[in-house]
């Protein structure tokens, strides 16, 4: 008799839950997040491969952050003149402020 | 009853050897449900619930709404002999709430609509709370040890 079984499995780990109270996720919070996703490197590599991946993975993170950074910044003014337009410039200026 | 663990329902293995559940991008539609710690899921699970889920919360442009949140799919890979898939992490935004675990289920089994096909249970651990904040559930890197569901 001939039969073929491959294991079925979910994640051991299961997935991450990470919250925030009275605030959402900031941009430095969300730029480490990514390069979580982006990069992984084994604890087992070769230490020479670890680091190189380690370092790379720190300069990503600085760029993802800048420009997350910029986002924030940029979208914050969309919504200051679509406010500010709409006739409540006092709204407006707070919001700029954050 | 608590969560006891992340658990593949019966249900969704016999499914997947029927060819009904697809998960490219583009593919079937998953959810995720979120649940308080009174859920009682098991490996006999075959359908969503609302029971003991987590209530309504939350802003534009994702709240938390009953039925929970659309998954985006990662079309299935492989590396080496290991196939695995993946969803991309989801976010609720603005909200308060505290779950224990989840139920992703598939709204689309077998190229149908509004079906409520159970497929993995997620035990989150503990109590998981967000008070005017950010829910966000991560998914485990994507590779042959760690993906969301693998097939060795």
């Amino acid at each position: 008799m001939l039969s073929v079984s491959a294991g079925v499995s979910v994640s051991p780990a299961g997935v991450g839950v990470r919250t925030t109270s009275g605030r959402g996720f900031t941009p430095e919070e969300l730029a480490k997040q990514c390069v979580e996703k982006i990069i992984a490197v084994s604890d087992t590599a070769p230490p020479a491969i670890r680091d190189q991946a380690v370092a790379f993975g720190d300069r990503i993170e600085s760029v993802v952050l800048q420009y997350m950074q910029q986002v924030v910044r940029s979208d914050r003014t969309t919504v200051y003149n679509a406010i500010n337009e709409a006739g409540h410039p006092e709204l407006a200026e707070l919001i700029r402020r954050l | 009853m608590a969560f006891t663990g992340n658990f593949m329902c019966t249900s969704f293995k016999k499914e997947l050897l029927e060819g009904g559940h697809n998960f490219t991008n583009g593919g079937d539609v998953f959810k995720i449900a979120l649940y308080d710690s009174n859920a009682s899921f098991t490996h006999a699970t075959t359908d969503y619930t609302a029971s003991n889920e987590v209530a309504a919360t939350g802003s534009a442009p994702t709240p938390y709404v009953a039925g929970g949140g659309t998954l985006t799919n990662v079309s299935p890979t492989t590396s080496g002999t290991t196939a695995f898939l993946d969803f991309n992490d989801i976010t609720f935004t603005g909200v308060t709430l505290t779950a224990a675990g989840a139920l992703i289920y598939n709204t689309t089994e077998g190229a149908g609509t509004g079906t409520t096909n159970s497929v993995i249970v997620l035990d989150f651990g503990g109590d998981k709370t967000a008070t005017s904040g950010d829910f966000q559930i991560v998914f485990p890197v994507a590779d042959a040890n760690d993906a969301i569901i693998r097939i060795a």
